[in-house]
């Protein structure tokens, strides 16, 4: 099942997904949206990543929205408690729901994209349409750096613990040992980046013209055609919102 | 020295002149959104999110990044291409480790910055708008923000251009300019994609201004004048510090680095070795 799914189709409908949530503004709408988004993840056995990713993004800004509009809404007119300044409004407490849970949704969809997808066949895909090649590479190029980098990340760690580095307490000492750190990690990566672009020359990465990859990614015309619902879907509903919006006052 | 800078000629005069609308194109979209969103702001935001801005936000601030990608993408040389993993993995760790000290800084353009410097504002700007799509992978609420990020790439290699770098004392200046442009760009964002800033100390901030009757936008385009350009001033101040721990021989390897004269001091003696 999850090589039947071309990346495309998984991206575009993600994409629509979020951006039928946002323009829908209706917190019923987003709360199923991020309930079949969850769904999915259980199904397809990356819940146990999902979430915990999400929560480290969710938590910080959910419970800011909650602070921030539940005690300080100047335009609500329903006060519910008062202390000093701070006034708890229904419309606040509405708003902080309505945007917590828009949030939710479209991260939770788009967490589900970038875990379930398979990143070889995502750069595939790519080098097959009509973006710039590049883009690619520095897609699949960081997915596999950044582990690569916490390892050498430990190795600079041990080896200047291993000089004599000691993480002390104050300010002054941790910038310190920050230095002896971050000046050979840079400079490693900055070399090695040097000797990959002369190897990367010799095979031809900066010519231009088409790319051909070793990798095919079915793309069966069922799911060309989702895909051009998907997004059918997704102009109208932000048609049908700038029509039910338009401001006013706006330049037309 | 025989190198070209920052970008190889491309083939025809017609493609260049096409990559040159894309650009102009992408930064009049970023530019026209923000004052449409500042002009046509909702009056009364207790009448329902502001579903109808956060569409125009969205819409307006990514076309302006891809157009922008688009435009410089192909165009960059090889060695500048390899340098963006780089960047975007230095702008993860390096926040992290920053983190650590404790100081209550987002600080995570330090790569973004780097590469700026490096190799100048074209390939800052590509660096910026690629972070953030790359990292939404991980964090999809940093994807919004392609717009300032491109921003802040842009400007430190316009301030590397100019000379900025040179001085050690002028970087933070740089920075804090920067930060106050795009902390401004970026507000848009905050208020009407994600009603709020995340985190409880800038909301804290946000509060407080709500609290003394400021329309959302407005609170929180004041926040991000009072920590954007403290934040990017630290990382100017961080991006010159590992530009000049450096070795020579890695940062005047860059064509953008030797023609501007970016760094203080002279070129060692055999450049191309």
């Amino acid at each position: 099942m999850t090589s039947r799914l071309h990346p495309f189709t998984a991206l575009t409908a993600a994409a629509s997904a979020a951006v039928v949530t946002t323009a829908a503004a209706y917190w019923p709408l987003s709360v199923a949206a991020a309930l079949a988004a969850v769904f999915l993840a259980v199904r397809r056995g990356v819940a146990g990543r999902v979430l915990p990713a999400a929560a480290v993004i969710l938590t910080p800004l959910c419970l800011s929205l909650l602070v921030l509009h539940g005690l300080f809404f100047p335009e609500g007119q329903t006060v519910l408690a008062q202390w000093g300044p701070a006034r708890v409004t229904a419309e606040g407490l509405g708003f902080a729901l309505e945007l917590g849970t828009r949030t939710t949704a479209c991260v939770l969809v788009f967490l589900l994209f970038s875990f379930t997808v398979s990143v070889p066949d995502l750069v595939s895909a790519l080098a097959g349409s009509r973006i710039p090649p590049q883009f690619g590479f520095v897609l699949a190029s960081t997915l596999t750096l950044l582990p690569a980098v916490a390892v050498r990340l430990d190795q600079i760690r041990r080896a200047q613990e291993t000089r004599g580095m000691v993480v002390g307490r104050g300010l002054l000492s941790r910038l310190g040992t920050l230095r002896l750190q971050m000046v050979p990690l840079v400079l490693a990566l900055i070399d090695d980046a040097g000797s990959r672009a002369q190897a990367l020359d010799a095979r031809g990465f900066g010519s231009p013209g088409p790319r051909t990859s070793y990798r095919e990614v079915a793309d069966p015309p069922a799911q060309r055609r989702f895909r051009a619902v998907a997004l059918v879907l997704a102009a109208a509903a932000v048609a049908g919102r700038i029509v039910a919006s338009w401001p006013a006052g706006a330049p037309s | 020295m025989s190198q070209p800078a920052l970008t190889v000629t491309a083939p025809g005069q017609a493609a260049a002149r096409r990559r040159r609308l894309l650009e102009i194109a992408g930064a009049a979209a970023i530019a026209a959104t923000y004052i449409f969103l500042v002009l046509t702001q909702p009056a009364d935001i207790a009448n329902g999110p502001a579903s109808f801005s956060a569409l125009v936000a969205l819409g307006g601030f990514l076309l302006g990044a891809v157009l922008l990608i688009v435009a410089v993408l192909p165009v960059l040389p090889t060695s500048t291409v390899v340098l963006i993993p780089v960047a975007l993995v230095l702008n993860v760790v390096l926040g992290q480790l920053m983190g650590s000290t404790g100081l209550p800084f987002y600080i995570d353009a330090i790569g973004t910055v780097l590469i700026a410097v490096l190799a100048g504002p074209a390939a800052g700007a590509a660096t910026g708008a690629l972070s953030s799509i790359v990292w939404s992978f991980f964090n999809p609420t940093v994807l919004p923000f392609a717009a300032g990020a491109a921003l802040i790439g842009f400007l430190a290699g316009m301030a590397a251009r100019g000379g900025l770098f040179r001085r050690f004392y002028f970087a933070p200046v740089a920075g804090f300019f920067t930060g106050i442009l795009a902390g401004v760009v970026s507000a848009p964002i905050a208020a009407f994609v994600f009603g709020g800033t995340s985190g409880l100390g800038t909301g804290a901030i946000v509060g407080a201004f709500r609290a003394m009757g400021d329309t959302l936008l407005a609170a929180i385009t004041k926040q991000a004048l009072i920590s954007d350009p403290m934040d990017k001033a630290i990382v100017f101040t961080i991006a010159a510090l590992l530009a000049y721990a450096l070795p020579r021989r890695t940062t005047f390897q860059f064509p953008f680095v030797r023609r501007y004269r970016v760094l203080a001091g002279k070129a060692p003696a055999a450049p191309d070795a």
